[in-house]
Formats: C-alpha cells, structure tokens, sequence
C-alpha cells in the first residue's frame, strides 16, 4: 500500500509557505559583489586583507600537501613494565668474564637499554683484567646473525623437546660403551664439578681437553720437574731482565695477561727492565724488547740449552751437553746471572723438551718464587694433547659410543688430521655444543645452540684464590641454551645453573663472603687459600702416562729431565725451512672469526688486514724469487706458493716479506681459513691448521712458487721506516738517565722578530685563552704501548666505526680513528749518509728499506686535537671548528665532504664516508654491526652513525667527556682527574693512554706534560696539539 | 682614422670590405654545418654523454667510485678544475687587458678565446660541485641566511674564496662577452631571412639600431668591462693557488704560487685558444681573419708564459733546498725521482722544454707545429696539476701515511665528458654565433686592412 509521505525541513516550511516560497525561487542566492566589496569602508575596516587571504590559502595548501605526505613511522616499542634499573639514555655496567676456550679476560660490560654495547676491562681482576683485542670486538659477536638460532638434529632445524628426548635415549644406549666430554680447557670450577657428575651416569666417562694451540708439552714438563701440571703464574712486574725465547707473552701466550705487570717495569728510569728476546717470527714482545736476537725456530732448543750452559758456567754448576752459544747469549746469560732471583726466562713452545731446559735455566737462576711462582698456578691451558691422540684412535676402533663438544671446534683445528673426521663417522652418537654451525657442527648429529657468553652464567678460577663469575647481561636472542643448562636437563634434574653455581659458590667457594658483592665485582680472591671443593682433583697418574712408571720416580730430578731434553734438543737438525705457528692480535685461534672488526684490525706488525700469510725473510725470498708490490692505486701483491709441512700441502699461500723474520724460517697464523664461520670469516686465508700437528714450530717445511696469479693483501701501511724523521722521538736509556734532555728529546725554534721562540709561542694570531674551564690533553707513552690494538678495537666498539671490507682496505680507505703505526728502523740513517757521503736520492732510496733485524716501534695516531689546527681553517663551510676546551670538533650535519681538512692534516687521521657504509647491505653486508637490525643493536646510541660523504675522526670521545662533566655537576664538585676516560685508555692495561685537563695542576697529564719526555708529534708544523707523546727510551746495554 | 706605421703587418688579409667581412663572419651561422662538424660534435656529444653517465653515478653512489684515499682526497677532480679554470684565462686576458693596452690584434680572436674562457669555466665549475660528498648541500658554501639560524660560512677558507672568485669570473666574463656580441647579433638579425631565426637574434640583440649614441655606450661599456675584468685575470688563479698555498702540505706551502699559476694559466689558456682557433680557422676559412701573424703572437706569449713557469719550477726546487725543510726537500726530490717521476718529468718536458722552440720563427710560424705544440702545453699543463695535487699528497709528512693513487674509469669518465661538454658547447656556439668580433674587426679595417694599408703606402710613396 503506498503511502503519501510529507517531510519539511523545518518548522517554518511546515508552517509559513510564504517565506518558504521565497527561499525556494532564489535557492542560490547570489550575493552580489557590490554588497561584498563595493564598500570600501567596510573593506579597509577588514583585518584580513587580500595578501592575508593569500597567505592563508598558500598555508593551507602547503599544509594539505605535506599532511599528505607520509611521514616514515619508526617502531619503538615501550616498556610496558619498566625493568628498575634500566633508565632510558644511562648506561648500566655489569662486571663478568670472558672465556671461549682460549682468551680469559675478566670485564665490565656497558649496557644500554639492556643492550650490552661495549666491553671494558675490570680493573679490580686480581688477573687478566685487561682486555685484548678480541675479548674488546667480542660483543659484536652477540649480534652475529649467522648464530645458531635453535638447536639442529641432522643439519635440520629440531625443537629442544625433541632434541632432550632423542638424545636421552641415545645417551642412555650409549653407556656400554665410552662416553667422551671433549672441551678445550675448562676454566670454570662449577662446569668441571658439573662435568664429573654428568660422567657418574655412565660407567665409561671420559672427560678429555684439548687446546686448539696447545701447551701440554709444556705443561707435561712442569708436571715432571714441579709435581703438578699446571702452569706456574708468571712475574714480570718482578723482573728486571727478562730473556725470551720464542714466547710471545705481549701477544698471545699461556692464557696469563702479563703486558701490564711487563709494563710496570718499562717505564724509563733505574728501574726500568732489560728484555732481551730470541725468536724466528717478528713477534709484538720481540718488537718491544729492547734487543731482538733472530734464530731459527728449530735452534730455539740448541739456544736454550746454550744460555744453560753459560749460567751455568758463571754459577759453577753443572753443565748440559752439547748446545749452541755464541756472543749474544753470552751476554744474554751474564746479565741473567747478575740479576739473579730477579731474572726471567721464558720459552715459548708446546715442546716438553724445551720447557724443561727453560725450568732447569730458571732454578739455576733461583727465581723460583720472586719472577715465577710455582706454588700459585694458572689454568689457562690444561689441554693434553696425549689424550686427544688417545681419543681419536678409540673413536676409529668404534669404543666411543658418544662424543660431546664443547668450547672446540675440532673440525677446524685438526683440519690436518684425517683421523678425526673418519673417527666422527664411526662415534655413536655426536653432540655439539656451538654457537655457529661451523666445521664440527656439520659433522655432529646433534648441534644444541649454545648462549653467547653475555648471555649466560658461569664461573672461572683463572689461578689459585682468583676466581670471577660470568652474568648474562641480556635475555638470550635466540633459542638457546648453556651447555651447563643442558647437562643439568639431561641429568634429569630440575635444577638450573644458575641455582647450581650459586649452591657451588656458596658452599664451596665464597667462604662467607655474600654473592651478591662477588657478582657485583665479578672478581673474588679467596681468602680460603688454595682450598677447593668444587674443583675437580687432578687424574692420577698422568706424569706415569708420560715418562711412564719406572721414571716417575725420578720425576723430581730436574737435572735428569732437563738434561734427557737437552739430548734431545741439540740433535734437532734444522732442514729446509723452519715453520713458526703463530697467532694474531685480531684473530688468535680463531674463535671469534666471524667478526668484522677484529677482520679489520690491522695486524700490530704487518699492518695486513683480512688476511694470514706466509711470512718470509727478505733474503729467503730474494733467493726464492718471491716479491711483494705495490700496485699504481697503492694496494699490496704477493707471490703465493705452495707450502709442504708435516707431509701435508697447503696450497696458494701468499707470501708477505717480514723484517726481522730470521732466515729459512716461515711463519704463519692460526685462525684463518675458516669455511663454516659465517659469512664474514669464510674464505679469509689459509686454515694454518691444515699442516700443524699440535706443535708450534716444525723444521723441514719446503715452499714452491706458484707461478700463475698473485695475491690481493690488504695492508694499511705500505711505507716500512720513518724516513729519517723525528716521528717517534727514541733514545736509550742511558742518554735518559744521562744526557740532556734538550739534546735528546730537541724542541724545536724558530727565529722571529722576537728571538728565537718555541713552536708553541710561536704564534700568527692572538690566541685564545686557554687557561680559563677545562684543557683537555692526552699523553701516549710510546714505552708502554706494545701495540696490541685493543684499544683500536676499544674505539671501533665506542664510536661505532664502519668497517669497509678487504677491497676498500687494500685502497687505504680504513676508517680507523685510532690506528697504531708501525715503524721498522733502517740501516741507513742521516748520520751514516753524511759519514759515507751518500747522495740525497740515494740515501732516501736506502732508507725505505728496514734492517734485516730491525728495531721496531708503535705510535698510537688519532687526532691530534690541533689548537693551531690546519683543518679547521679551510673547512669552507665551518664544519670543523674548536671548542674552548682544546678539542676540534666535527659537526657532521654542516659537513658537506670538500676532504680540504683531510688533505690538509698533517697527521692524515681524518677519515671520508667514501660510501654509504650503513644500512648498505648490498655493499657493505659484512659490515653486520652496521647493516642489519640485529647487528645494529651494537651500536652506541651516544654516538651518530655517519652518513656518505661526510668527514669523521676521532671526537677525544666527547659523548664521555661531556657526562662526566654532567655527573660531577650534578654531584657539585668539581670533576676529578680520572673520571672520564676515554675508550683507547680504559682499553690500554698498560697505561700508556692518559687523558684529562691539564688546567687542573694535580692531574696525572699535567704531570706528564711536563715530563721531560714529552714531545709533540711534528711540533715544527706549529699544529700545537693538544695530544703529546713521551720519547720511547730502550734500555741498550 | 688612427694611422699605423706600414712596417707593422696587416692583420686582415686580402682585398676585403666592410661587405666581405659580414658576409665571411656570418656565413657560418647562415649555412648548413660541414660534415666534419657533424662528426666532431657527435662525438663530442658521446664524450659529454658518458661523462654526465659518471658524474650522476658518482653523486648516486658516493665519492668512492673514484680512486681517491685517506691519504689523496684530492686527485683529478681538482686537477681537473684547476686545469680548466686555467685554461679560462688566456680569453679575458686577450678580451680586457689586451683592450687596454690597444691591442687591435685581440680583434680577430677574443670573441672565440672568450668562448672558450666560458666554456671552460663551465667546466672547472662543475668540479668543486661534484667532487664534494653531499653536493646536495652545495648551497652551504653561500653565505645565505639558512635554516640553521646564524651559521655562516667561514671566511678563512681559500675554498670559500674560490666560490666567489670563479663566480664572479664567470659573470663578469659572460657580461663582456655578451656586450661585444650584441653589434654582431643585430647584423645576423639584419641579415636573417627565415622569421625564426630574425625573431631568436633580435631578442639576442637587444634592440641594437648602431646609432652613434648607442655605439658611444658600448664602448664605454666595453672598457669599464675590460677595466673590471682585467684584475680578475689575476685574481682568480691567485685565489686557486691559494687553495694549494695556505695549507701545510709540502709542496703546496708555497708562496711563489700565486705568479706562478697566474702565468701557467695563461700559459696553458694561449695553448688551447691555439688549438680552438686553428682549427676555427681552417673549418670556416677564416685564414684572412685569423692571420700566421695572429698565431705568431700567442707562440709568443705561450713561450714567454712557459719560460716564467719554467722559472717556478726551479725556484721551487731551489727554495726546498734553501728552506733546509726536510720534509719540503723530500717533497720535491719525491717529485722528482719518486714513484711519480714520470708524471713530474711529463710535465718539465711539455711546459719548460717544448716551448723553446718558438725562439725559432720558422716554427712559431708553423701551423702543424704550432698546433701540436698547443696540445702538448695543454698536456703539461694538465701534468702540473696533477703533480702538485697528487705527489704532495701522496706523501706527506707521516711516512705511515703515504699511499698511491690510480684514477678509476669514473674520473676518466669525468675528465672526457668535460672535454665533450666543452666541445659540445663551442662547436654549437662556432655554429650560432659570429666567431670574429666583425663589428670591431671593421673599425681597423682601413688601418690594417692589407688592401687598404697598401694603398696607403701607394699613396705615401705617390707624395
């Protein structure tokens, strides 16, 4: 039905039709214009004008137009329970340890909105408290996203359910037969304590370590002259002439950090050590020492039983036969003796003969106790060698039922032998625990992805009465576990490790002391002395196993032992080529690989970066032919050969010619080679691992040319010498102790309409005042520095410096803030060519060749901090200007990239975003602490990550200086010297890096700027910098 | 009239009147281009084409496609800029200065060399653009009020001097170029048939009716101009040397290089307005314009430019000696003999040594071997550049700090599309506009006309 309906508007359409009508014949109205603009008086009346409405329409558009753009959204998510003690922009520090199996350092970790972000030394650690290189780049490795991300059965991706309820059944089948725990050294006391009750399960439970660059040998030998085989702590703050044989203790050696107590000597002065330093390689302590002996590696042996001898000679005892002495060891040995107890001599090997006649050269020293305690022991290394060997022929007989690995990755470290893959096939059940899928997690059935070190708890007795405790300092990434918590879980138990070392601390070790402060600290020293609980006791019967048990007997005789060594020593023929194993700064064993920036680190000798290679003697290679070049752009070739060692080849190995190497000896690093490391470390040089055979040095190694192709290095210094130039100021000690200070360490003056003035009051403008607020300085002590690079590496982790990668290094295009160059000396010197009357061109052409054996020395280079500086008057732009404080600044946003301020340093410290290096992973997708999301979280959000095209250099760390001024502020007091440190001087345990104001008269750089020993780098320029160097001073005899 | 002594050489050839010098000046313009200019400017145009290819992939991707290092941040780039700025030179230098000194030889060859000085510029100015890692911040370098409230530039910089030195240049060198080209505009509009053209030429002119009053004008403009421009001849090389001359860097810490670059740049502008004009020359038959006398001069001027740049080079050599500066003495022994030596001993060879041989009139007067010789000078030039940027960089002061450089094909890339931008630039200009100033040519016609300056001469012996 339809229905007519009426709708109105309004009332009044309703009801008066009439004005309805009216409305509805004139719907749209025209206002007329007249009405709107005809009156001008009301139109001048009007505030809005015709340019205001232009205004508004031009606004309104240009506000529709940009409300329309999208604007980028960044996700940060809230805390929605904010934890209590993570304050938004405050950096927390947690104190805990590094161990993966070879490097034990006891750190702080900074940690920024719960983001672990930098690691730095802990300066209460009774031992190893100072960081190197690698334990410093480690926190990059928490962020590795080629990390193992879940546990893995067959290679394929399983739940931990599957993997606990697999493996518990295969474990259980397996207990017929032996059950092996495979580890490098443990260090921690609770682990091993785990470990034993782990094995009680099973009636045939061995637990074997084995350490990748192993020391048995010497650990055997000081089982067998000292009762125990573990190693003796080291004294160097105790030594006033220190003798080393092929024992690189400033670079990588027994575990122990000996730089800083090494250090505490050097400073020039009556007390100043004397370190005398045999060895084939260029090593960091041969290139510190203040006389560098070179001998083949093979006679290291005949050289040791040689010093015997003439201590013995001089102390009327008895003699060893046979041995090879000469001038220098003569020498050597009549220092030794003068400083009796207080002597040190120490070798370097993994040979049980050389360590023996090391330990009977120390007794006859007597310093039994003052440079060597052997009542306080070290366990850095406890790896047995014999065992391992045992083990992998009980894993090709089939008696091994299960094999656990943990802390090792024997695939890659006994890459050379063939038995221990054909043995992996025929082991029962293998079990990996790893935070990569490396070479052994490939060969094992079950991977159980393992907790980086930042992530979990732990323990560690470096030596007796010093222990440390390791704290996770943010939530597992992945899913993960410990190894810990995996045994607690397949014991059946309940209990998690954190509850498991807490019970073992508190009972066993704390002795009353309360947890929380040791964890606090991170460090405790026992008061308990030497007693343990939770330690296991040491196997009985292993000094049997070695000399076997008629002769265990007679173990105490030293001289018996040494002189059976010392047989065996001197019968060492040296044939072909002596080849020397060694490990870099950056890389040591290779555990930390996969991370770019210690890939980058320059090495402290050869400056090479992403790279191993053969070192060679220039004369070696002269006769072999073998050349390194410099191509038109720079960058550094090199012949490569083919390398025969141990009955195995090593194919295409390049050659690198290395002053100082001795002749028809090799050298060659450990650590490279890597294929299942990630994306960063695989393909990186040669696996020296591939013709070791637990030994360091071997003889009888034979190199061949490869005569087709070269190979690309990537060195960061392609000049050797200093050219003459007073760049490191160097002299002895006696002119130290001496001369006159302006002779040796001349300033430099310049005539003017004044006098003559220093380069300092030297001055074309007025100067600023300089007096007034804070001055800051910093002094680098070329005595102390060693040359270690943690603090390059310190700096990479503080300022978040891009990496760039092998193409761009090989082109000199690091973007190191912090570099440390490396200066050979030369045999040709100013003096000599004015006595011999060398032409100018030839003089200069002799002088960029090093000596055979040079004198080596570092100079840490960063910006200077010029207060006179070259850069800052041609930035057009003012990009680069100085603050009242002495500091140059950079601003990056004004920068607009001329390289005017690079160019015109002299120092050349001034690095260019040549590229886009982050959030550029098409390029740069090795550079992950930059270029992807789990990388980034690395960075420090106190510091800008730098775009293409502008100019960086280091800032002093400004983001350091300026909160401490805040804190003391806000404390109100004044700031203390010592408060603020920048990262290469927390880093530096040596102490060579002093940073701080030198308007404040009580602080330790005011101090030593008026050492006598203070220089500026390249004063004559007239830079005025406000970072000073103190003359290196050897100590010659 | 102004009288000119007979002994002196006619500068326009030939029996030529006020009609014949329109006609030949504006027959370029009024014809179809020769085949060999369709060629040259196509490749001309391939250069540029590629160089604009590198110039956007660099800006695209960053400096570092070039082959520069921490150590050598400056390498063709600014050789390169220097190089063109340099040969920039020699057209004010001939428009202005030989203005005021009454050169009327200047007439038959600055409006080209000015073109050229242009063109160049253009080029040299694109370098300190693209050779900066954020060129899209350019603008920072002009002491505008910006966003960033009162950040200014700073004033110390030789590199902010730069910026006002080239610009200047440029407009003051466009302004006098441009107001000697109007005359001839109005006579190609005079003479234009087509309406389009009538129409492009009479915008071009301005109106130009050749009354006295306006005639009056331009000359008086024309000499405030040259008056103007002829500072700036100094002024600008002075200021890029000083790029190079208030660092530290040895071999750039120099004080003698303000003369020095002043007279390289002429030096090397002479040599390529001799390239550009016999070629000119030749393509346009402009023989009676362009006279062995013309290019007789500029040998001239090329071998006593080269001889004081000769001098600089020994007086560096001798001043690093004498200073007793280590690292100034290595500076230039590196030079010399160092991994650069070739660079170096190019460079002695094409500025100090080919020169020479203009002492000899028969070669001055070749023009085989004033061309070659031209390209040569160019090469050196572009060597000298190179060995003061590159060598003092390469190394300095810390031997850990010295490095090498090799150019990528980017900065080759770069280097050839500005020869092609150039080329690009001056075959249109050589097509379009009158290559000889005729409207001054015609006010020496009856003075050093040969026709007319032999019938002078019949006339004086006819007294």
């Amino acid at each position: 039905m339809a229905e007519t309906k009426k709708y109105w508007k309004g009332i009044e359409e309703l009801t008066n039709s009439e004005t309805m009508e009216k409305l509805r014949a004139n719907e749209f109205g025209e206002v007329s214009t007249e009405d709107f603009l005809g009156d001008k008086e009301k139109l001048s009346e009007s505030s809005t004008t015709r340019r205001d409405f232009l205004k508004y329409m031009g606004f309104s558009t240009a506000a529709a137009t940009l409300a329309a753009c999208e604007a980028p959204i960044v996700e940060s998510i809230p805390y929605v329970v904010t934890p209590e003690e993570v304050i938004p922009g405050i950096p927390d520090f947690y104190a805990t340890s590094f161990y993966d199996g070879h490097d034990y350092a006891s750190i702080i970790v900074k940690t920024r909105e719960g983001r672990p972000i930098k690691v730095e030394n802990n300066t209460e650690a009774g031992i190893n408290g100072g960081a190197n290189a690698r334990v410093h780049a480690s926190v990059l490795n928490l962020y590795d996203a080629t990390r193992l991300q879940q546990p893995m059965i067959n290679g394929e991706k399983a739940a931990w359910s599957d993997l606990d309820a697999a493996l518990g059944k295969e474990l259980a089948a397996a207990n017929g037969k032996q059950v092996v725990f495979l580890t490098s050294t443990v260090l921690s006391p609770t682990t091993k304590k785990l470990i034993k009750a782990f094995g009680a399960q099973y009636a045939n439970f061995k637990h074997v370590s084995f350490d990748p660059f192993s020391y048995s040998g010497k650990l055997d030998a000081i089982a067998a002259a000292k009762g125990k085989r573990a190693l003796p702590m080291y004294k160097f703050q105790h030594a006033d002439v220190i003798v080393g044989v092929g024992a690189d203790f400033l670079g990588d050696w027994i575990g122990q950090g000996v730089s800083a107590d090494y250090a505490s000597r050097r400073k020039p002065g009556k007390k100043m050590s004397r370190h005398i330093q045999f060895e084939a390689n260029m090593s960091l302590t041969g290139a510190s020492a203040d006389k560098r002996h070179k001998i083949r590696a093979s006679e290291m042996g005949a050289t040791l039983v040689g010093l015997h001898n003439e201590i013995a000679a001089l102390k009327g005892a008895a003699k060893l036969a046979g041995g090879a002495s000469n001038a220098q060891v003569k020498a050597a040995a009549k220092e030794l003796v003068k400083a009796g107890s207080k002597a040190l001599v120490v070798s370097g090997s993994n040979s049980a003969d050389i360590e023996a006649v090391t330990i009977s050269i120390n007794d006859l020293l007597g310093n039994g106790g003052t440079t060597i305690d052997y009542t306080t022991r070290t366990y850095f290394r406890q790896g047995d060698d014999k065992a391992m060997t045992a083990l992998i022929a009980d894993m090709n007989s089939g008696k091994v039922g299960a094999l656990l690995i943990d802390n090792l990755n024997p695939a890659y470290v006994l890459a050379g032998n063939t038995k221990f893959a054909k043995g992996m096939e025929k082991v029962g059940t293998t079990v990996y625990f790893s935070e990569k899928n490396d070479e052994t997690a490939q060969l094992c059935k079950y991977v159980c992805a393992k907790h980086n070190y930042l992530e979990s708890w732990g323990d560690a007795k470096p030596a007796d009465g010093i222990y440390s405790l390791q704290q996770p300092v943010i939530r597992p990434l992945f899913d993960t576990r410990q190894m810990e918590g995996c045994l607690l879980k397949w014991m059946g138990g309940t209990q998690n490790y954190y509850d498991y070392l807490t019970a073992n601390w508190n009972t066993g070790i704390l002795g009353g002391t309360r947890w929380d402060k040791a964890l606090h600290d991170g460090v405790y020293t026992s008061t308990l002395g030497t007693m343990v609980v939770a330690e296991t006791p040491e196997e009985p019967g292993f000094i049997e196993r070695i000399f076997g048990t008629e002769e265990a007997e007679e173990t105490n005789n030293t001289a018996y032992s040494a002189s059976a060594a010392a047989g065996r020593l001197v019968s060492i023929k040296p044939k072909d080529f002596d080849l020397s194993f060694y490990r870099k700064a950056g890389m040591g064993v290779g555990n930390l690989a996969n991370n770019p920036w210690l890939q980058e680190l320059p090495d402290p000798i050869t400056r090479v970066t992403w790279d191993n290679y053969l070192t060679i003697s220039a004369a070696d290679a002269l006769e072999l032919g073998l050349k390194n070049w410099t191509e038109s752009n720079g960058a550094l070739d090199g012949d490569r050969v083919n390398l025969k060692a141990n009955g195995r080849m090593l194919e295409n190995v390049p050659v690198l010619i290395q002053p100082g190497q001795a002749k028809g000896t090799l050298g060659l690093a450990v650590g490279y080679g890597r294929k299942g490391a990630g994306k960063v470390a695989n393909g990186v040089g040669v696996n020296a691992y591939a013709v070791m055979d637990g030994t360091h040095e071997i003889t009888g190694a034979t190199i061949s040319k490869v005569e087709e192709g070269y190979h690309e290095f990537a060195c960061s210094q392609l000049a050797h010498t200093m050219m003459g130039r007073k760049i490191v100021n160097e002299t002895s000690l006696d002119t130290y102790l001496n001369g006159d200070p302006a002779k040796w360490n001349e300033k430099m003056f310049f005539e003017t309409h004044k006098g003559p003035l220093s380069a300092e009051e030297t001055n074309l403008w007025d100067d600023f005042d300089h007096q007034t607020g804070h001055m800051w300085n910093m002094s680098i002590d070329l005595n102390l520095c060693n040359g270690c690079g943690a603090c390059v590496i310190a700096c990479h982790s503080e300022n978040n410096v891009p990496v760039v990668g092998k193409e761009e290094m090989r082109i000199n295009r690091n973007m190191h803030w912090l570099r440390i160059d490396r200066y050979y000396s030369s045999d040709m010197t100013e003096e000599k060519a004015e006595e011999e009357g060398v032409g100018v061109i030839d003089k200069f052409d002799q002088m960029e060749d090093p000596s055979a054996n040079p004198e080596v020395v570092f100079q840490p280079v960063m910006c200077q901090h010029c207060n006179h500086a070259p850069c800052e008057t041609v930035c057009p732009v003012a990009a680069t200007t100085h603050s009242s404080e002495g500091l140059n600044h950079m601003t990056y946003n004004r920068c607009i990239g001329t390289r005017y301020c690079a160019n015109n340093c002299p120092y050349k410290v001034r690095r260019f975003n040549w590229f886009q290096y982050s959030e550029n992973p098409g390029r740069f997708g090795l550079n992950y602490s930059m270029n992807d999301d789990l990388g980034r979280m690395v960075l420090n959000p106190d510091v800008t990550v730098r775009a293409r095209g502008v100019m960086e250099k280091c800032s002093m760390c400004i983001q350091r200086t300026q909160a401490g001024k805040l804190a003391a502020k806000r404390k109100g007091e004044p700031l203390k010297d010592g408060a603020i440190k920048t990262a290469c001087q927390q880093a530096c345990d040596t102490g060579a890096i002093v940073f701080g104001d030198v308007n404040n008269t009580d602080s330790q750089v005011f101090a030593l700027k008026q050492d006598k020993r203070m220089y500026h780098l390249l004063e004559e320029v007239g830079t005025q910098p406000s970072v000073f160097y103190q003359t290196k001073v050897r100590n010659r005899a | 009239m102004h009288y000119e002594a007979p002994v002196r050489e006619p500068l326009i050839i030939g029996d030529k009147s006020y009609h014949d010098i329109t006609v030949d000046v504006a027959k370029p313009v009024e014809t179809f281009a020769p085949k060999s200019w369709w060629v040259v400017f196509t490749l001309s145009l391939i250069a540029f084409l590629w160089g604009v290819g590198c110039i956007l992939y660099t800006i695209g991707t960053g400096i570092g496609v070039w082959g520069l290092n921490n150590t050598v941040d400056w390498a063709w780039d600014i050789t390169n800029f220097v190089w063109w700025v340099g040969i920039g030179h020699a057209g004010t230098l001939i428009s202005a200065v030989l203005l005021l000194f009454r050169q009327k030889w200047r007439m038959s060859i600055n409006r080209s060399a000015e073109a050229m000085t242009i063109f160049s510029v253009i080029q040299a100015a694109l370098f300190p653009g693209i050779h900066m890692g954020r060129i899209w911040l350019a603008y920072f370098v002009f002491p505008i009020p910006n966003q960033f409230g009162s950040l200014w530039v700073n004033f110390n910089s030789p590199l902010l001097w730069d910026v006002f030195a080239i610009s200047t240049y440029f407009t003051v060198s466009v302004v006098f170029w441009y107001v000697g080209l109007i005359p001839d505009f109005a006579m190609i509009r005079d003479r234009a048939i087509r309406p389009v053209t009538k129409h492009i030429y009479r915008i071009l002119s301005f109106g130009w009716g050749g009354k006295a009053k306006q005639w009056q004008r331009f000359e008086e403009v024309s000499l405030v101009l040259a008056g103007l421009a002829t500072p700036l001849v100094l002024s600008v090389h002075t200021i890029v040397s000083m790029d190079f001359a208030t660092s530290v860097i040895p071999g750039w810490h120099t004080t003698i290089f303000p003369p020095y670059f002043v007279a390289g740049a002429i030096f090397s502008g002479f040599a390529m307005v001799q390239t550009l004009l016999i070629i000119v020359r030749k393509m346009f038959k402009m023989e009676d314009y362009i006279t062995i006398q013309h290019i007789e001069m500029m040998n001239i001027i090329i071998m006593l430019t080269g001889s004081i740049v000769g001098i600089a080079y020994i007086t560096e050599l001798f001043i690093a000696w004498y200073s007793g500066v280590e690292y100034e003495q290595y500076a230039f022994l590196n030079r010399a003999t160092g991994p650069y030596w070739w660079a170096y001993w190019s460079m002695m060879t094409c500025n100090v040594f080919s020169p020479q041989f203009m002492w000899f009139k028969k070669l001055r007067t070749s023009l085989v071997f004033t061309f070659i010789i031209s390209i040569v000078v160019n090469i050196g030039m572009w060597f000298e550049r190179f060995v003061i940027i590159v060598t003092s960089l390469h190394r300095d002061y810390l031997p850990s700090s010295w490095s090498m450089f090799s150019p990528t094909f980017v900065d080759i890339g770069i280097f050839i599309g500005t020869i092609g931008f150039f080329f690009v630039l001056f075959l249109l200009y050589a097509r379009t506009f009158p290559v000889i100033a005729q409207a001054e040519l015609k006010t020496i016609l009856k003075s050093s006309g040969e026709n007319y300056k032999k019938l002078q001469e019949s006339n004086e012996h006819g007294h």
